[in-house]
């Protein structure tokens, strides 16, 4: 893998794409470095898929161009391009074996011996035994496999996934994700891939992006997106938030100190995504795992500088390593707050009055401006039964 | 031990009482049946017993017939009549090849492009069947007329000179020629190739175009290697329903043809209905069946349908 090699770069330059009036994917910059695994992520129409394809060549794009590398290929066919896709539900062809289905590409290019190549490749994802068999003989988690080496043996510049594990079930899907980025790091080569499924995108890729209705939210490492969302709708589809509206009190020192409810939060300029002037509305986010929970009798020894928020327990359920607590408070009605099963509180029952409590530096700001309830299921479940009643 | 011989006892009546309601289960499948097999004994089986036994009788219409398993009218038809059955193998084959060209593209039109539009070109297809088909061949009569447009244009283009070179077509007219035959052989059977075909074609997931083409395969080869393989079980399913009926036609040969282009069917009609030489005809009808099952049976073997998704 030679990371200053950018041969297998993906440029992604204004593209954009409507069908008629309605806008699938708005004009967006992207690059994807040589050899990293990249991770389109978002609900379902939110327009990764169509990038996606433009990338392939399979959808021409309304706007703006696309580069591999020095090349501009956002004219040419699919089959000049020199990236390969693994299709959703696979795409196999069901009347040739599993072998010419794995040198289809090959036989293309006018490659005779493709014998040895095609085994190697079969080799690498296990199918070695399954090589005259038919697609439809072998099971999903096969055919996966199979759609996989296909496109690789290839040697394509950029790998393509378009949700190739939505159809496994749970437990075959978390091997091959593990086998998925194991062939990555083997082959070094680019892999982008699409997928609904935030915990995929985060354990898998090196960079995702996160889109909902075919913009870009926010783009970087798992890690980063998850410790600092920088909208509503990236806090909530990945992971929980909860988020608290806020004005903005005073703020130096590299801190913005917050008024919500009454009560003083602290939040690090550096993690305020949203312009915050005295009097400025921010929607303060914390994750439910950075929070204690500390019974109000014992709420002196909270050390000082920890942001705070009072309620009672309006439920809790134990799921093992950890328990789930809803929080009625007065800032937000329904706080979550996962608590690691280490020492359990036997007073921490619904009904009882408690201190939410946690760092500064775990917090994060947000643009008010936006639905509270951006990427959340709930409001996807809120607007569904709205339509029903309708 | 005596733990097992006591425990059946109880299982004994649940047994029974589960037993009555499948025995008389049992014979529901073949109740089912019953109509069918009906049919096919009364329209099929008994009328081949029957053609079977004419087929070795000997005699004469005043002086009745009687079965003498006289089998040599077998070869007696086949040597005065082979030549009527070569040409309509030939002609039926014509006609069959003439389907696929015309009717793939229309098919591959209908299943993959037309869009909005296919409802449409579907019912076009299927139109001609609200006509007798006996109307539909007379109106090829005045299409391939003398003085008709397609004789004008063929003149016009000195196509007719190299037709009547080849043989299909004699002197200045089309019709009562091989050529004006096949024509209305391809058009009469155009719809039973179509039919399979499209229903094929439109079975074939699209995304399998888009990876052949993301896998370097150029449209033509795409079409090559994975849309024509996959649309095999329509194309023998077609080149079978033309055919076949086809092979046995005769309304085609009886009103487009010649005494030069007469096929087996318009043999077979001939010594039914006029010369009343019934074991001839006869014998004649189970040559061509046999010759048919064979043929098909050879082609379908070659083409290796049940290899097929």
């Amino acid at each position: 893998m030679n990371t200053t090699d950018s041969s297998g770069d993906v440029r992604l330059v204004g593209i954009g794409k409507t069908y008629g009036s309605f806008t699938a994917v708005h004009p967006l910059d992207l690059t994807v470095p040589q050899g990293s695994f990249f991770a389109l992520l978002g609900a379902s129409g939110c327009g990764k898929t169509t990038t996606l394809r433009m990338i392939a060549g399979l959808e021409e794009p309304t706007s703006g161009s696309v580069h591999l590398g020095e090349q501009e290929v956002t004219r040419l066919p699919p089959y000049k391009r020199p990236v390969n896709t693994v299709f959703q539900s696979y795409a196999l062809f069901p009347h040739l074996d599993i072998f010419e289905n794995v040198a289809f590409g090959l036989r293309r290019r006018g490659i005779r011996s493709v014998k040895k190549q095609v085994e190697e490749m079969l080799d690498l994802v296990q199918l070695g035994e399954q090589a005259r068999k038919k697609p439809h003989q072998l099971s999903g988690g096969q055919q996966q496999r199979v759609a996989v080496a296909r496109a690789l043996i290839n040697h394509p510049k950029v790998l393509l996934l378009d949700e190739p594990l939505g159809a496994l079930d749970l437990k075959l899907r978390r091997q091959m994700q593990l086998e998925l980025k194991r062939i990555q790091t083997e082959v070094g080569i680019t892999f982008i891939h699409v997928t609904h499924d935030q915990e995929e995108a985060m354990t898998m890729a090196d960079t995702v992006a996160v889109m909902d209705a075919g913009r870009v939210e926010q783009l970087g490492p798992p890690t980063e997106l998850y410790e600092n969302p920088r909208t509503t709708f990236v806090a909530n589809f990945l992971g929980t938030s909860n988020l608290i509206e806020a004005e903005v009190d005073t703020r130096g020192g590299g801190d913005i100190v917050l008024d919500a409810g009454g009560g003083k939060l602290v939040l690090p300029e550096a993690r305020c995504s949203a312009s915050a002037r005295t009097g400025d509305k921010v929607l303060v986010g914390i994750r439910p795992e950075k929070i204690s929970l500390t019974h109000v009798d014992d709420a002196g020894e909270i050390p000082e500088g920890r942001n705070r928020v009072t309620g009672t327990i309006a439920d809790a359920s134990f799921i093992g390593v950890s328990t789930q607590y809803v929080v009625d408070s007065a800032v937000c009605p329904e706080f979550a707050v996962y608590v690691q099963n280490v020492e359990r509180d036997g007073r921490l029952v619904p009904g009882a009055d408690v201190v939410l409590h946690w760092s500064p530096a775990h917090t994060f700001g947000l643009d008010a401006a936006q639905s509270l309830l951006a990427g959340t299921t709930g409001s996807a479940g809120v607007e569904s039964v709205e339509e029903e009643a309708a | 031990m005596s733990t097992l011989t006591e425990a059946p006892p109880p299982l004994r009546p649940a047994a029974t009482e589960r037993k009555a309601p499948r025995s008389r289960g049992r014979w529901t499948p073949y109740w089912l049946l019953l109509p069918g097999i009906l049919w096919l004994v009364v329209f099929f089986a008994l009328p081949m017993i029957y053609q079977a036994s004419t087929s070795v009788q000997t005699g004469s219409l005043e002086e009745g017939y009687k079965v003498t398993w006289h089998f040599a009218t077998y070869w007696d038809a086949l040597g005065e009549y082979w030549p009527q059955f070569l040409r309509s193998v030939f002609y039926a084959a014509a006609a069959t090849v003439l389907c696929l060209l015309l009717g793939y593209p229309l098919a591959y039109l209908i299943a993959f492009r037309a869009g909005r539009w296919r409802n449409l070109i579907m019912i076009l297809v299927i139109a001609p069947f609200f006509t007798s088909f006996l109307i539909r061949t007379l109106a090829w009569k005045t299409i391939l007329a003398d003085n008709g447009p397609v004789v004008g244009a063929l003149n016009s283009l000195h196509l007719l000179d190299v037709t009547s070179w080849l043989g299909w077509t004699a002197g200045d007219r089309v019709l009562a020629t091989p050529l004006a035959v096949v024509c209305g052989l391809t058009y009469n059977f155009l719809p039973f190739m179509i039919l399979p075909l499209y229903t094929s074609l439109e079975r074939i997931d699209g995304r399998l175009h888009e990876a052949a083409g993301d896998l370097y395969a150029k449209p033509f080869t795409t079409f090559r290697k994975v849309t024509f393989p996959l649309s095999m079980p329509g194309v023998v399913s077609g080149t079978l329903l033309t055919f076949i009926p086809a092979t046995g036609d005769y309304v085609n040969a009886e009103l487009l043809g010649s005494t030069d282009t007469r096929m087996i069917g318009n043999v077979i009609q001939t010594q039914f209905l006029r010369i009343l030489d019934y074991p001839t005809a006869a014998a004649l009808s189970f040559i061509l069946m046999a010759a048919i099952l064979f043929m098909v049976t050879f082609y379908i073997r070659r083409s290796g349908t049940e290899d097929l998704v």
